[in-house]
């Protein structure tokens, strides 16, 4: 039966069919990274050298070779070399070497940010209704180690921001020490694929910064060694192809990053994070302390119920520049049941019943919770972008991440301080019935961790960057009071955090205008 | 009154996660200038769900309940072309845990349904159908609430094709697939973690396949209708929630379940129909293992031709 109507029909399921298929391979392209062009530094920091280091007592701790000369055979050898990689050099391999640019500062925080959302997760409960804890001397079983949890990446963030920074401070003094111009300074003919500067290039700070990155993640996420070393040895890649570079710079900056990342991670073994996660009696004699001391104690609402709290002796980290943590401890949150209690539970509930788009956005916004980069992460992508939009060069980029990531962790390890001093109740556990739209975490309430490390942030933020004072405050602000659209924190929690953190970032600042960079 | 039977709605091709309003999968046609009124209602609970492919229960959820009414038109432009209007509300709970649920408008879906070829024998018929349809979110739900949120937040592009064979006797065999192209949808974080980062407040939510088989038939002179059926969802891209992790709209939401369903036509209340029906999921992945009632009332009649 073949009538017209029928080939009609045909025709259009035909069509149909074709747009369903084609429809299907339709994939939408989203960021992956951030995007950013290599830029021009606005200044290159020629004494930079001379910058007091954080953790380094010697400038020349870390040993690397002289260099050969740039008339010498041996650079020649190593010129042709260069150069033939270059010509043999693919379309990927130029996407690489933009991908990295000429500040990998900003990569690798991202790869940071990345593992910590990506281990962010806290641990399921057991078929028993027990939990298991990671286990950093088996990270591979499950549940991973480590679970990156606020503090956790606070601190992963700090030492690879301060390692970073520390090693490059070696590195500008080596470059100045030694002045050995760039490979395309040596020779015109060089094909040249990033912004031009006149940085001498022994050692490498790319080479500087991937070893020294690698090494400090690798420490804290045992599981993506692998992975980090192929970042790594790809943004080595990148860097000989970059024509800024012959292989002597980039052996030398490895090893001198790798060097600087051994000193660093000396720090972090002996810091007290082993000991932050306490044993049930520990936890247990930490809550009864609270509870004499005020009469009041925060418990774990879940079910199963968590027996033991976030890393209870986080503030007992050794901090990077607050000399007194007690002097930093906000005064005692009001008494459960007081007049200022239910005046602040009453705004809670009240909220509760009419959120509003703007103030639901504005929790979410800054949620910063499980399989997200938390609220330190947040920071740094702030901060990140500055770099950029300052154009600022690596050496000085790794400062500013290195202050504001030493006052985030001092302000969480302050925070926490108060946290287990005060134990005090969240607004599920000590307002009957209530319900919030983000989860409550497995930390007593006050002082607000975001807030406080907000707080910090904005200060060091707005200490280096003054034009963005406003936005960086505004923001600190919004990140406190999202805590209370979101229902896990009073008002007074977000207040005395914001203050809190502030107070801890004058340390951090007053150590930032003697470094010798400003 | 067999002939214009009214549209009969497949209640439980509503899935849960995605939580899609119905889109009419069925193989009947209204006549022409005959309006359809309907108000449906679904009950959908689940007390354990798939975390990625992990079948695993949450005591800080408890139970999930997620209730849905849905107002629905369908009206019959032609005898071969139906036009289908729904507008879903939709209210979850958590029975444990201290995360609120949420309420509102979901998705406007409007859809059209062509009849597409017709053969009619003495011993029984069969019957193409073609059907195309458009949802949009109507409120400011926020899908990046799992397990709670509204809906996906996306506009959806439906295709369907239905195949139905009716022997003489009643008793039928339909067949239908649908392929559901979704846009994005918007978070309200500008940063998210999905197999990796993302910079930017926008998912992508995977688009998906249906595939259903359903056997029916009619009862005490075509006043009762049964059905038993099959459904299969499958989205074709998209990661799994992680260990402890929550939903997002990212997730590759997948399903099979098993459905039986009822449907009078009181002789009393002529043009009316009552429904009932219940379906239960067998398996899957990024979703819950959905329990689901369902109910709804149908009011069928001519609309004069306005006079000009």
């Amino acid at each position: 039966m073949i009538s017209h109507s029928y080939s009609y029909k045909s025709y259009l399921i035909l069509t149909l069919i074709s747009i369903m298929v084609f429809s299907q391979g339709c994939e939408k392209d989203l960021p992956r990274f951030v995007a950013f062009e290599p830029y021009s530094f606005v200044n290159s920091d020629d004494n930079g050298g001379t910058w007091k280091q954080v953790l380094l007592t010697n400038i020349e701790q870390i040993k690397i070779d002289i260099p050969a000369a740039p008339g010498s055979d041996a650079y020649k050898n190593e010129l042709t070399s260069a150069k033939a990689a270059i010509a043999a050099m693919s379309a990927g391999d130029e996407k690489t070497i933009q991908y990295w640019g000429n500040n990998p500062i900003i990569r690798w925080n991202e790869i940071a940010r990345e593992l910590a959302a990506k281990y962010n997760l806290i641990p399921p409960p057991n078929a028993d209704g027990t939990y298991t804890l990671p286990d950093p001397a088996n990270p591979g079983k499950f549940p991973y180690f480590p679970f990156a949890h606020p503090p956790y990446s606070s601190r992963v963030y700090a030492y690879m921001s301060v390692a970073q920074f520390d090693a490059l401070i070696a590195t500008w003094h080596y470059k100045y020490k030694y002045t050995r111009p760039a490979l395309y300074k040596s020779d015109s003919s060089v094909k040249q694929s990033l912004p031009t500067s006149d940085t001498p290039s022994y050692p490498s700070d790319g080479a500087v910064i991937g070893a020294v990155s690698r090494d400090i993640l690798s420490a804290m996420f045992p599981l993506e060694t692998e992975y980090l070393k192929g970042k790594a040895e790809e943004l080595k890649e990148a860097l000989l192809l970059s024509g800024l570079h012959v292989q002597s710079d980039i052996t030398a900056g490895d090893s001198l990053g790798r060097g600087v990342a051994k000193i660093v991670l000396q720090r972090a073994a002996v810091d007290g994070m082993k000991a932050a996660q306490t044993p049930k009696p520990i936890s247990d004699s930490i809550k009864n302390a609270a509870f004499v001391r005020f009469g009041w104690k925060w418990t774990n609402q879940e079910t199963p119920e968590r027996p033991v709290g976030l890393t209870p002796f986080f503030g007992k980290v050794k901090t990077w520049s607050v000399p007194d943590l007690v002097a930093v401890r906000p005064p005692a949150p009001p008494a459960i049941g007081s007049e200022e209690f239910i005046k602040a539970a009453d705004e809670l509930k009240n909220i509760a019943k009419n959120i509003t788009t703007e103030q639901r956005k504005i929790a979410n916004w800054w949620s910063d919770g499980f399989n997200t980069t938390t609220p330190p992460g947040h920071w740094n992508k702030f901060a990140s972008d500055y770099l950029i939009k300052y154009k600022y060069n690596p050496l000085r980029s790794a400062r500013v991440l290195a202050y504001m990531n030493m006052a985030i962790q001092d302000a969480g390890i302050s925070c926490w301080d108060a946290k287990y001093y005060y134990h005090y109740p969240r607004p599920i556990e000590a307002i009957p019935g209530f319900k919030g739209i983000l989860g409550t975490p497995n930390f007593p309430s006050y002082t607000s961790g975001h807030s406080t490390f907000s707080a910090a942030a904005a200060a060091v933020l707005a200490h280096i960057f003054p034009a963005e004072k406003m936005q960086v405050e505004e923001w600190a602000n919004e990140a406190a009071e999202s805590r209370i659209y979101g229902g896990i924190h009073y008002r007074f929690d977000s207040e005395a955090g914001l203050e809190q953190g502030r107070k801890v970032a004058e340390y951090t600042i007053s150590r930032a205008m003697i470094d010798g960079a400003n | 009154m067999k002939n214009k039977i009214l549209l009969f709605l497949i209640l439980s091709t509503i899935s849960q996660t995605a939580g899609k309003a119905q889109t009419p999968s069925d193989a009947l046609m209204m006549d022409k200038n005959e309006l359809c009124i309907a108000l449906l209602y679904q009950n959908d609970k689940w007390d354990e769900y798939w975390e990625g492919t992990l079948l695993r229960d949450n005591q800080n959820i408890g139970v999930l309940t997620r209730n849905t009414f849905m107002p629905m038109v369908a009206y019959g432009v032609t005898k071969k072309f139906n036009i289908i209007a729904s507008l879903p509300y939709v209210e979850t709970e958590a029975s444990r845990g201290q995360m609120v649920g949420a309420s509102g408008l979901q998705d406007f879906g409007i859809f059209v349904k062509y009849l597409l070829y017709e053969l009619k024998k003495e011993s029984g018929s069969l019957v193409t159908f073609i059907s195309g349809g458009f949802s949009l979110p109507v409120s400011s739900y926020l899908s990046d609430y799992m397990p709670f949120s509204l809906g996906l937040g996306t506009q959806e592009f439906s295709l369907r094709g239905i195949l139905k064979y009716e022997h003489k006797s009643g008793i039928y065999l339909r067949g239908s697939y649908a392929y559901l192209h979704r846009t994005t949808t918007e978070a309200e974080r500008d940063y998210y973690y999905a197999d990796g980062s993302h910079y930017t407040t926008t998912m992508d939510v995977p688009n998906a396949s249906t595939f259903d088989i359903a056997l029916g038939g009619w009862l005490l002179n075509k006043s009762i209708q049964l059905e038993v059926g099959y459904l299969q969802q499958s989205a074709l891209s998209g990661d799994d929630i992680r260990r402890q992790n929550a939903g997002q709209p990212t997730n590759k939401m997948d399903m099979t379940s098993g459905n039986a369903r009822l449907r009078y036509f009181p002789t009393i209340l002529k043009g009316t129909s009552i429904m009932a029906g219940y379906s239960e999921v067998f398996s899957g992945r990024n979703i819950g293992k959905s329990s689901i009632i369902s109910g709804g009332i149908t009011y069928q009649f001519m609309v004069k031709k306005a006079q000009l």
